[in-house]
């Protein structure tokens, strides 16, 4: 079983995805039933995963994956330029195990709040499915290539989830939020080319030079030697097995001397170094993701016309997969560049957090205002990461986690209401807590959750990044203070929102837009909803009086990576900066 | 006259010995003459067997193509005119298939099943022009490459006609011919300037080179410019590619998918062997730039004057100039081993281009699509017919999981090498514009599934369609998944073909 979790986990959704394309239309509740069974499995899987992963193995991004599978999938030789090697290539470190865990949850809820669609249930399944297919791909995939065919074919089904069953302006929403993220991934493309026709895998070059065995494992011994060679450029280039694999793109012995992306190539474009301009790349890329401002134009639109179970998963996990891939590939493959644009990246994420704040304050559509909540919570996430200090990149990663679970809620409590009056503008509702107390309850959790109350997860995720920022003067030397004294304003500012629109719809006496009193029934919770609310609730809960929950399982591995990113950072920028004189 | 005599018995000599290298060229004149033949009796059960007997020619050439036997005495040139290499017998493979697709989607056209006259014309003058194509990849002669590019154009023109009763198609093959005849003249004129300067026009060989290496610079540009006039026309690149939309509009759809895939090609393969001679960076600057600025223009111009189009036949005419604008980029690649790159995207290229064409004919003829606007709603009604349709759209635009991603990367690794290797800034351009233009290409192919989608139509009726079209739709989409997941299938062998023969 522990052989193959990691693609049980990638391939169950799958599995029930070709179960539903083969039942017939109108076995609408066994496509559902299916459809639960796979994300439930799905779930379970990512919860053994979880307790069977060891928090205490050392861990740096480079080294020390768990549950780790590796086959040959795709290798051909192209003339001159030797051969290449794509690795299905899966494994799970402390930062993948925590969003492992996000999407088999997020998942579960996901389908439970589907279960009200109607329109063209089977493509609708089939869709959802495969969309957690390739969300769980991208946070396993240790390959570049995987992981690029994963994130890229995340676009699909999305387009068609917002624009087949989406809003009013669903069709507009969905070309621009392809439109966005495929540009994006472009980006990315450019540079995957750039890296992957520069690196080597040192274990297949020592295999095809005669070294080592085929299968076996070539030694330590070995792969140095091979290394060593290569930077002498006395290997022939016949020889050279050029790989997509990121932990060999982490490491520069692995980068082949004359090429351009090599610490000690010199290259430059446009003044920058051609390493300089990759990282932006690859930046810009995972930044349309995540999103940051200025790029963060599509989630508002993509968010208002997403029918509720849509907006869950992509706020709760669609948008991680910018922020992971931000950690997992641009940090530790440019360390350097990371180093250089710290001020860069802390203050879009500063600018997200603030912005995003200041323009949730300004919405009256609720889904919209949570739009923008998450706008500015994902900008925690880049400032945690440019501090690139323990606390900072702990709090990037239990902010990824925790948002995850709490915008979840967020966007469900919104779909509660608009399913009930088919409205969700705030000034059209009154005095909501007298009609419907419990539903109230739970809006109030999960505002206060999401604003950073102690005792909820976010509180956890925010102060370890604010910890993080204000240290980073001292510990990395990366940010000034006065980012991290401004991204406090942006807690504040949460706060504000929440307790606005919290008074606004739900305090003060009963009233309701005329027009809307007829449509509207407005019963409190049902069944459904709580079996969806409760869990998610109590999660926050939980991980925000436990932290070392999740702490304990993604410590050693951020510990390890911000050393190795730190230290490897500082290196090879003096290099690179003086090879520029 | 003894001497005379003597050179005679030697040519004949070459071309006894030479002529098995040219069988599948003898095969497809040999079914070529027999269809004619057989076009002349009046019995309509002969005429209903000459479809099959084209496919017969086809798929025997394809086999015999395929096994390669008859290159037993390879690289050696046939009468300094035509060599069967490894290139040139990939290429025959691909235009084989491209034949044998043409038929079998000609034999689901309606208008075309039900075509009184010239049927059996129709199907013999597109074994002239595979017969045509194989003389192209052949060619190491430039009056030989003459040749056989009129031999293509002849049979378009006419194939582009065949529906006369219409009036888009009569224009349509007026303009093609207007094109055709000026780009011709002005082919031949340029070679001409070859011929001056080196003496010969075995464009090939060492004497051939050395010949421009020697003569003036800037006539060697312009000499170029005029030859390479002739070949953009052949693969539609700009600023040759006006054509192309009208011949797309106006030509009978398996016709259409033909043009878009087979001379596109040929001419490529015409044009790479070509560019070898002005491999040198230094003395050719200007032609590699000239080159360079082709591959940006079409690339550009392909890609977005196809965001304006309101009819998917248009779209799809500047989808493939775009495409002819990637295969010029791929040329410039210079000091990489590029050859089996281009292979691949040409192998992709031909399953994609025929898949969304038959998606195109199919609705066409089912449910009378003739704007981008009347695909509303067909994909609910067919969900097979709309999975098909985003399947080749997605592989044309090239995102992953489908071949014309793997395609594009490994032209891109090819470019990205070059520029390693070079430093040549412009290499870096058509890189990135490549890249970028992606993201424009999805813009306007993604109006094809969004119509589908996420239109709905007020008809209601639920036509059917044939499970031969289904089958053939599968066939075309097949290898584009199966070329993503696995495609060191093919490049293994193309590496084979070309390391066994050059």
């Amino acid at each position: 079983m522990n052989d193959f979790i990691l693609s049980s986990l990638i391939f169950t959704p799958l599995l029930a995805a070709l179960l539903v394309l083969l039942l017939p239309v109108r076995l609408q509740h066994t496509i559902k039933a299916v459809a639960l069974a796979g994300t439930v499995v799905q779930m379970g899987l990512a919860i053994l995963l979880y307790f069977g992963f060891d928090g205490t193995v050392l861990a740096n991004g480079q080294q020390g994956y768990q549950f780790v599978e590796k086959l040959n999938w795709i290798g051909f030789t192209l003339g001159s330029l030797g051969r290449f090697q794509i690795d299905y290539f899966l494994g799970v470190d402390g930062i993948s195990i925590s969003m492992v865990l996000l999407t088999g949850i997020v998942g579960v809820i996901g389908v439970i709040s589907s279960w009200t669609i109607t329109k063209n249930v089977k493509g609708y399944f089939l869709l959802y499915l495969l969309l957690l297919t390739s969300v769980m791909g991208c946070f396993l995939a240790l390959d570049f290539f995987l992981f690029y065919l994963f994130f890229e074919f995340m676009l699909l089904p999305m387009y068609f989830l917002i624009g087949i069953w989406g809003g009013p302006k669903r069709e507009y929403a969905a070309i621009k939020f392809f439109i966005y993220t495929l540009v994006g991934s472009l980006f990315i493309l450019l540079v995957m080319i750039g890296l992957y026709t520069s690196v080597i895998d040192p274990q297949a070059t020592a295999v095809q030079m005669g070294f080592a065995e085929q299968g076996a494992e070539a030694g330590k011994a070995v792969v140095t030697q091979v290394q060593q060679m290569l930077q002498r450029n006395a290997i022939s280039s016949y020889n050279l097995v050029r790989t997509f694999s990121i932990p060999a793109m982490m490491e520069p012995a692995n980068f082949i001397p004359n090429s351009l992306l090599h610490v000690l190539s010199g290259s430059v474009l446009w003044d920058l170094p051609l390493r300089f301009i990759a990282f932006l790349l690859l930046f810009a890329g995972f930044a349309i993701k995540v999103p940051s401002v200025p790029v963060h134009t599509w989630l508002p639109d993509a968010h208002v016309e997403a029918p509720t179970p849509i907006s869950v998963l992509l706020a709760a996990i669609l948008l991680k997969v910018g922020g992971y891939g931000l950690i997992r590939i641009v940090y530790p493959i440019f360390p350097d560049a990371g180093a250089y644009f710290a001020v860069l990246v802390g203050g879009l994420g500063v600018l997200s957090i603030i912005y995003g704040a200041l323009n949730a304050l300004a919405m009256s559509d609720l889904k919209k205002l949570i739009a923008y909540s998450s706008v500015s919570h994902m900008g925690f996430v880049l400032l945690g990461l440019a501090s690139l200090t323990v606390e900072g990149v702990n709090g990037a990663v239990y902010m990824m986690f925790s948002h995850g679970i709490i915008s979840a809620m967020l966007f469900l409590v919104v779909g509660v209401i608009y399913d009930r009056a088919h409205d969700r503008m705030i000034q059209n509702f009154r005095g909501l807590a007298h009609m419907m107390p419990v539903y109230t309850v739970f809006v109030v959790i999960a505002f206060f959750a999401s604003l950073g109350l102690p005792g909820f997860s976010g509180f956890i995720a925010e102060l370890l990044v604010l910890v993080g920022g204000f240290g980073a003067p001292e510990a990395t030397g990366l940010l000034p203070r006065w980012l991290t004294v401004v991204a406090v304003f942006g807690l504040l500012l949460a706060a504000a929102y929440y307790l606005w629109a919290l008074q606004r719809m739900f305090f003060g006496k009963y009233w309701i837009f005329p027009e809307l009193r007829e449509k509207a029934t407005l019963t409190d919770l049902t069944t459904r909803e709580y079996l969806m609310l409760v869990p998610l609730a109590l999660l926050a809960l939980l991980f925000g009086i436990f932290p070392h929950l999740l702490l304990d399982k993604i410590g050693l591995t951020v510990t390890g990576f911000t050393e190795l990113v730190l230290q490897r950072g500082q290196e090879q920028l003096g290099l690179i900066l003086s090879t520029l004189r | 006259m003894n001497e005379q005599a003597a050179y005679l018995t030697d040519k004949l000599n070459a071309i006894i010995t030479g002529a098995d290298t040219l069988l599948p060229e003898f095969l497809l004149a040999i079914f070529f003459l027999l269809l004619i033949t057989l076009d002349l009796f009046r019995s309509e059960s002969i005429k209903r067997l000459l479809p099959w007997l084209a496919l017969t020619g086809l798929f025997s050439v394809l086999a015999l193509q395929v096994l390669g036997s008859y290159t037993s005495v390879a690289n050696e040139s046939f009468l300094n005119l035509l060599v069967s290499d490894g290139l040139a017998r990939y290429g025959g493979i691909l235009f084989s298939a491209a034949g044998i697709f043409t038929i079998l989607m000609a034999l689901q056209h309606e208008q075309l099943e039900r075509l009184k006259e010239g049927k059996g014309e129709f199907y013999a003058l597109l074994l002239l022009l595979v017969l045509g194509l194989n003389l192209m990849a052949k060619s190491v002669n430039l009056l030989m490459v003459f040749l056989s590019i009129e031999t293509v154009s002849i049979a378009s023109y006419i194939l582009t006609l065949t529906l006369k009763q219409e009036k888009r198609a009569v224009e349509a093959g007026l303009k093609y011919i207007l094109y055709g005849a000026l780009s011709a003249g002005v082919m031949l004129y340029g070679m001409s300037f070859f011929y001056g300067f080196s003496g010969t026009l075995a464009y090939t060989t060492e004497a051939f080179a050395l010949g421009l290496l020697q003569a003036d610079g800037l006539l060697v540009t312009i000499a170029a410019i005029l030859v390479l006039a002739g070949f953009f026309f052949k693969i539609s690149a700009a600023p040759f590619h006006f054509w192309a939309p009208d011949v797309y509009q106006g030509a009978p759809l398996p016709v259409v998918a033909l043009f878009s895939t087979g001379p596109k090609m040929a001419g490529i393969l015409v044009i790479l062997r070509f560019v070898g001679n002005f491999s040198d960076a230094t003395a050719f600057a200007d032609v590699q730039l000239l080159l360079g600025v082709a591959a940006i223009a079409t690339m550009v111009i392909g890609n977005f004057t196809a965001l304006w189009q309101k009819t998917p036949r248009r779209l799809l005419a500047y989808s493939s100039v775009s495409h002819a604008g990637i295969l010029l980029m791929v040329l410039l690649a210079l000091g990489t081993s590029y050859t089996s790159s281009l292979l691949f995207y040409l192998t992709v290229l031909l399953f994609m281009n025929f898949g969304i064409f038959l998606v195109l004919q199919v609705s066409e003829q089912r449910f009378g699509v003739k704007s981008l606007e009347d695909f509303s709603g067909i994909g609910r009604m067919q969900p097979f017919l709309g999975v098909m349709a985003i399947l080749n759209v997605l592989s044309l635009t090239g995102l992953p999981p489908l071949a014309g991603f793997m395609a594009k990367l490994l032209v891109f690794s090819n470019v990205w090498e070059a520029y390693t290797l070079s430093g040549n800034t412009m290499l870096l351009t058509l890189l990135i514009l490549g890249v970028l233009l992606t993201g424009v290409a999805l813009f306007y192919y993604i109006k094809i599934p969004y119509y589908l989608f996420f239109k709905r139509n007020q008809s209601q009726e639920n036509l059917v369609i044939s499970p031969s079209n289904k089958l053939l739709l599968a066939l075309f989409a097949l290898p584009l998944l199966v070329l993503f997941f696995k495609p060191d299938l093919l490049l293994h062998w193309i590496e084979q073909l070309l390391t066994q023969t050059l």
